[in-house]
């Protein structure tokens, strides 16, 4: 019996675990209380990570679609065909007609392997990850979040997603520290709050500008002149909130210390997300400038979506975020001095452009615009037969977490240890093992023996990652990499003007009431790791079983209006479709708006679909809809 | 029964010894720092120090997975247990863990006899460890499962100056000592005396949390909790089970069925009363929809005079797990003192 130290696959907080194994199998975890992100806690989901392992879902062998079906083959016949399908594209229409996914799941191994891949085998610039964000402004930890005298949360509850962050404000809150929230969801944090500014729908960002507006209103300095400028129309009437709380709110935010904000991983689905983000910046670099210590972190909704970036898994990025253009020596010795250096199309271009789209861990398939593969070569690299790997031609069998050696970093910016615990099942490989076999078959070999290996380039490549090594990721926790090593991040040039986001949808005598994605409300859902963690599965999706054609957050005073109580069906109905969701009666929600999970929304055809303003990723925006008992 | 004496000289000679004989389960100091029960390949790997290890002793009768089952179909049904048979001996066990046991002993072995719990049980040795330094989050004092144990060991070590004072407390402890006579000598009453001052002094040593329970039994016992309770704890808790897990008492499991239409295999895997599903009902109708239902039947199955009559105590030895590992900070001290008080602090 062993007890094997690991990081949590799922979330981006990376708590520490043990597995325990006995005779080749995981009986079971248990939290390792020295662990600086969990401290001895862990939530449903790392309770239960060792289920992702030994499951009969498992991907064991390679398959290759032959007549129309998936049929398993050797790997050296899957290698193959993926060689041939990928030279076949290449040959066709060039480094453009060949496109590459990366993973916010898979390890720091895995992601650099496959940007190295992408621009120094394929020379293809069409390099991206279906969860990439904007410029993840990051500079603080959860400890500074748990000693700050002020929290600023903007968006959903980490209750819901992270909780291991909830644990530090509940710690922070029985120390006296202050709580202001603002969400357009009167959600179990904003209920703990001091002051909640409940934001119309997609409206966070007015919010910060009105609070920005009475942060500055006493301010004469030049330099906060053009922030002031930008701010000076906004008011908490058109923002829909009380004079009293956003006065209440700035007195906090004037007074306080030390703060901490937090932005959570719900904006990023929303079409403001960009204008958020710098506001919040903006808030940040003013708070320091009045003396206070500010610090900024983002929830980030995959275990390893920090690291994944960091490694360059980007159209428009380096590994270390280094610029296209930027002298890189140490990348150019590692990859060769004629790496693909221009600018490629993003997971969303990528499909109906691209001949040949090779997916390690990725899935475009549950977007509100799902793209058509049908004429794509497709390869896909899982742990689960996804709804991606599905559609594929070649299907390639990955190891999970517990199977190998590798690294996650966190949205911390903590670079983390995870460790191999059993074997893999059946034929399955590791994922950086994977790339390094096909891009031998295209011609250049990769020099890596194991995970350590590829780190090891790493280390040598990546900024941040110089001077770590496997040994000194040893101790729980790993190592972070420093905060002053911003790169381009947008918060770092701070006090920049906002400008309005125009006043967004607004309901009319034809439609009423808003119609808001609420990506609270079972996130996880929509994983095809959670959806194979039996435990964690069958707790998440639930609330579906219970609303099987959806579900509706309704206000009680607007149910009563519309004479309609909890349980009974309505017709939902927008300028785009029409569907009948069951009403959940709840004063959660503002009057005037209803909310629907963001899965559930996918689905339904109702809501508008917008380009988001950070990244091509199609995003739900909020839609005027009417609504009638059926 | 007559205690013994193990000079610290001779406690390896004594370990090496057991471990010859069967499997033995310690705590020990993992490379990150964590104290952590597991199997121990030589005497050096046991940490005799105090401190909470993370986990309880339960996983070693009631894995988080175990399969309990094997079944195949090939024309005719045949199905196959699997139990864990093999001779174990826990080392350094704390006392509030082998309190725990004396409940897991009695939901395992009352209504319904479980017959992979109670083969591990018969197979193994709980030699109980005294505490004399208990952890800043420990509270057993509050409990009656230690510092020191009176009975449901069987050994009990304390650590004196000179050695380990042995207390028999079953006929399987007594023939162990017998077994290994040549390492031990008589305890004289000079000893003796010393452990019951030691456990003394034991007692003044606890940290900060404690669960005053007897306001919180009555109120459960006779329903006169005030509802806001429930709904302020609600509100922070996260359902993640972690104190379900980590409860050293709390049994409770589902069962899984595995078939690829030849094999199959049945898994008993930890349940919680944290978790939605957990009392939902095939129709759909679930009695425990709203956490605070929840909550209030996790409270009431620990605390109330109804299950202490059937457990044969309350369901909380005060080991501190729960508060190690709550998310949301609604751990037992915390709950047993908001329903006593009627608010959440």
């Amino acid at each position: 019996m062993a007890d094997i130290a690991t990081t949590c696959p799922f979330c981006g907080c990376g708590c520490g675990l043990y597995l325990h194994v006995a005779e080749g199998r995981i009986s079971g975890v248990a939290p390792s209380r020295c662990h600086p992100v969990s401290q001895g806690r862990l939530c449903l989901k790392g309770w239960h990570a060792h289920e992702l392992m030994d499951n009969p879902a498992r991907l064991t062998r390679p398959f290759l679609r032959k007549d129309g079906a998936l049929a398993p083959v050797s790997w050296e016949e899957a290698l193959s065909a993926a060689a041939a399908g990928l030279n076949a594209a290449l040959r066709a229409g060039g480094p453009q007609a060949v496109g590459v996914l990366g993973s916010a799941r898979a390890a720091n191994e895995d992601n650099y392997a496959l940007a190295r891949f992408a621009r120094a085998t394929l020379k293809t610039p069409n390099l991206d990850c279906s969860h990439r964000t904007g410029s993840l402004p990051t500079s603080g930890d959860l400890a500074a979040l748990e000693a700050s005298d002020l929290v600023l949360l903007v968006g959903n509850d980490p209750n819901e997603e992270h909780p291991a962050v909830s644990a530090r404000l509940y710690r922070g809150r029985l120390n006296g520290s202050r709580l202001v929230v603002i969400a357009t969801r009167r959600h179990a944090l904003a209920r703990l709050a001091d002051v909640f500014l409940q934001a119309r729908p997609g409206g966070e960002a007015e919010v910060i500008r009105t609070l920005l507006r009475a942060l500055l209103a006493d301010q004469r300095s030049e330099a906060l002149a053009a922030l002031k400028a930008s701010v000076a129309q906004a008011s908490p009437e058109t923002a829909g909130l009380s004079a009293a709380d956003v006065e209440g709110a700035a007195r906090l935010l004037a007074g306080a210390k030390q703060v901490a904000l937090l932005y959570s991983s719900s904006l990023a689905a929303l079409p403001a997300a960009a204008t958020a983000r710098t506001a919040l910046a903006d808030l940040a670099a003013v708070g320091e400038r009045a003396g206070a210590k500010a610090t900024l972190l983002e929830l980030l909704p995959r275990n390893n979506l920090r690291g994944c970036l960091d490694m360059g898994v980007s159209p428009d990025r380096l590994p270390g975020y280094a610029s296209l253009v930027d002298s890189v020596p140490d990348l150019a010795r590692a990859w060769g001095a004629d790496f693909c250096r221009v600018r490629g199309l993003s997971a969303w271009e990528m499909p109906g452009k691209v001949k040949a789209l090779y997916v390690m861990g990725d899935d475009l398939t549950r977007a509100p615009a799902a793209p058509d593969l049908t004429s794509t070569f497709l390869i896909v690299q899982d742990i689960f037969l996804s709804p991606m790997a599905q559609q594929a031609q070649v299907v390639l069998p990955a190891a999970a977490f517990a199977e190998r050696d590798g690294t996650y970093t966190n949205q911390e910016r903590r670079v983390q240890r995870i460790r191999q615990a059993v074997t893999p099942p059946g034929e399955a490989w590791e994922d950086w093992k994977i790339v390094a076999e096909l891009s031998a078959r295209l011609g250049a070999s990769m020099p890596y023996m194991t995970a350590e290996n590829v780190f090891a380039e790493i280390a040598t490549v990546v900024p941040m990652y110089r001077g770590v090594s496997y040994q000194t990721l040893e101790r729980a926790g790993g190592a972070s990499w420093p905060a002053d090593m911003r790169g381009p991040f947008a918060w770092q040039r701070g006090l920049q003007p906002l400008p309005r986001n125009g006043s967004g949808p607004r309901s009319s005598a034809e439609f009423p009431f808003l119609l808001l994605a609420d990506a609270t409300l079972g996130p996880w859902d929509q994983e095809t790791s959670i959806a194979n963690t039996l435990t964690v599965a069958v707790e998440f999706t639930l609330i579906g079983r219970d609303y099987p054609t959806g579900m509706l957050y309704l206000h009680p005073e607007d149910a009563k209006q519309l004479g309609v109580r909890a349980g009974r069906n309505v017709q939902v109905r927008s300028a785009r479709g029409e569907a009948s969701l069951k009403v959940l009666v709840s004063d959660e929600t503002p009057r005037g708006v209803v909310l629907v999970p963001h899965w559930q929304a996918l689905r339904l055809g109702v809501m508008e679909i917008a380009a988001g303003s950070e990244t091509e990723r199609p995003v739900l925006a909020p839609t005027p809809v009417a609504i009638k008992s059926a | 029964m007559t205690s013994r004496l193990l000079l610290h000289s001779r406690v390896e000679e004594f370990v090496a010894r057991l471990l010859r004989a069967a499997e033995v389960i310690a705590p020990r100091r993992t490379a990150g720092g964590d104290l952590l029960y597991g199997q121990i390949s030589a005497p050096s790997e046991v940490s005799w120090g105090y401190g909470i290890p993370t986990e309880p002793l339960k996983r070693f009768f009631m894995p988080q997975r175990d399969p309990i089952l094997l079944f195949s179909q090939n024309g005719k049904l045949r199905v196959s247990p699997v139990y864990e048979d093999k001779a174990r001996i826990f080392l350094a066990a704390r006392c509030c863990d082998v309190t725990g046991l004396g409940v897991l002993d009695v939901m395992f072995s009352g209504q319904y006899e479980d017959p992979y719990y109670l083969l591990r049980r018969r197979n193994s040795l709980v030699l109980a460890y005294s505490c004399q330094e208990p952890d800043d989050t420990c509270f057993c004092v509050c409990g009656d499962a230690g510092p020191f144990l009176k009975k449901g060991y069987d050994q009990q070590w304390t650590r004196l100056e000179e050695g380990m004072l042995i207390e028999i407390g079953s006929e399987k402890g007594r023939k162990l000592a017998e077994e290994h006579a040549d390492l031990l000598v008589p305890a004289e009453l000079e000893h003796i005396k010393r452990r019951h001052l030691l456990a003394k002094e034991a007692e003044t040593k606890f940290g900060d949390f404690r669960a005053y329970v007897a306001a919180a039994m009555r109120k459960l016992s006779l329903e006169e909790v005030e509802s806001g309770v429930w709904d302020e704890l609600a509100d922070r808790c996260v359902d993640c089970g972690g104190c379900a897990f980590v409860c050293p008492t709390c049994s409770c499991f589902t069962v899984t069925d595995r078939f690829d239409g030849e094999q199959g295999i049945r898994e008993r895997h930890w349940d919680a009363c944290n978790y939605s599903c957990y009392a939902r009902e095939a129709s759909g109708h679930n009695p425990r929809a709203h956490r605070k239902t929840r909550l209030h039947a996790r409270f009431f199955h620990k605390l109330s005079h109804q299950w202490a009559l059937r457990n044969t105590r309350h369901g909380c030895v005060c080991c501190g797990r729960c508060l190690s590992t709550c998310e949301a900070w609604a751990h037992m001290p915390a709950a047993a003192e908001a329903i006593r008080r009627g608010v959440v602090k």
